[in-house]
């Protein structure tokens, strides 16, 4: 085909409606909050919550994933654009150091038999499992996002869907999670995120492609 | 280069107002750009397949077009897309074209000795379409330079390398068995 003619037939095509990213992260903080809300309304929160949330170490277990997720959004949103880069890719580096520093604080202020008494295999792979679990949503709906959208770095956007989508949800469960320490929750909620991450990686390199 | 911004951001944001015609000058007006684009990346693809890649990046920014956001600067977003379809397009095409015409002709040439073997690439060659064959036997058994047979044939330099290419390649294919 001449590209004249390529030319004339693309302008014969219907319009197509600008994206928003305004609308595309009010969707994706929609999901990760009924991602969420459906799991607590299943499995229950913990008894007490409210009153635990005033402990640091218990809110900085709510907290710390919020904080993660809603530094990752912009990001991916960001690079949703063809032209997208993460304005400021230091940022993605604080909650990570957070966490550090909570790990650190919690291995030099507990006793040495109470630092690692919480990891036995049912606790983990309930917590790393169950994050996984209602990461699935938020994941899937940022990728369908992403693929609507024209992102030039398919791998990392899909690693960027998978940090936002693993963090909301490892949020969403500590509202149900009994293992306050940080030595835990720093561990596996980390793991989870990192499993969400790879799995949004390799789905992002395979599909993300246009 | 701001001229080229204005005028072009402009036509777009009537298009994905409704506006076709206006839509069709846009990519009228960028069509020439990414033609110039391809050239100067595109040393490695002949010269024909220049013009699909033009369309290819031509359609993915058709087909991507709600992703510019009318508040955002349009040049980036239009590089940004036809630097990745360029990537996308000679990684596509690359494992045809990058095999070292070199080694082949070498591999090929060796066995030439050979009174079997030269039977043999008599019957390959009869296998292949005449043009092919000419090409073939011009540069591999009788050393002529592709400039030559380019001249000879009125061919481009470049499209005898890519016809020997696939020649070879598909010599080798019936030699191991498959149809080619």
């Amino acid at each position: 085909m001449k590209t004249d003619e390529l030319i004339t037939t693309l302008a014969g095509q219907p319009t197509a409606l600008p994206l928003r990213s305004g609308q595309q992260v009010l969707a994706l903080l929609s999901a990760m909050a009924a991602a969420a809300a459906l799991f607590l309304a299943v499995a229950g929160p913990r008894d007490g919550l409210s009153a635990l949330l005033m402990q640091p170490l218990i809110a900085a277990k709510t907290l710390l994933p919020v904080l993660t997720s809603l530094i990752a959004l912009p990001a991916l949103v960001a690079l949703f654009y063809p032209e997208g880069r993460i304005s400021h890719p230091l940022r993605l580096a604080l909650p990570l150091a957070v966490a550090a520093g909570l790990w650190g604080f919690g291995f030099a202020t507990l006793p040495g038999a109470a630092r690692f008494a919480q990891f036995t295999p049912f606790a983990i792979v309930e917590c790393v499992g169950l994050i996984l679990v209602i990461a699935a949503l938020p994941l899937w709906l940022a990728l369908w996002l992403a693929a609507q959208a024209a992102p030039t770095r398919p791998m990392l956007t899909g690693a960027l869907a998978g940090l936002v989508a693993g963090a909301g949800a490892a949020a969403g469960y500590s509202f149900f999670c009994l293992q306050d320490n940080p030595l835990f929750y720093v561990t596996w909620y980390g793991t989870a995120v990192a499993l969400t991450m790879i799995a949004g990686a390799w789905l992002g390199a395979r599909r993300l492609r246009w | 280069m701001t001229d080229r911004e204005t005028e072009w951001a402009a036509l777009l944001r009537a298009a994905n107002a409704g506006d076709g015609q206006a839509y069709a000058l846009f990519l009228h007006a960028i069509t020439p750009v990414l033609r110039g684009l391809v050239r100067a990346r595109g040393r490695a693809l002949d010269a024909a397949s220049h013009e699909d890649v033009v369309q290819e990046v031509l359609l993915a920014i058709h087909l991507k077009r709600q992703t510019w956001r009318a508040d955002a600067p349009l040049l980036p977003w239009l590089y940004a897309i036809a630097r990745y379809k360029l990537a996308d397009a000679f990684r596509r095409r690359g494992a045809a074209i990058h095999l070292p015409i070199e080694d082949l002709r070498a591999e090929l040439a060796a066995p030439m000795h050979d009174a079997s073997a030269a039977r043999d690439s008599a019957v390959l060659l009869g296998r292949l379409d005449a043009r092919s064959a000419a090409i073939v036997r011009a540069m591999n058994l009788e050393g002529e330079s592709a400039a030559e047979v380019g001249q000879r044939l009125e061919m481009s330099e470049g499209a005898v390398r890519v016809a020997l290419h696939r020649a070879m390649q598909r010599m080798m294919r019936i030699v191991k068995g498959d149809q080619g």
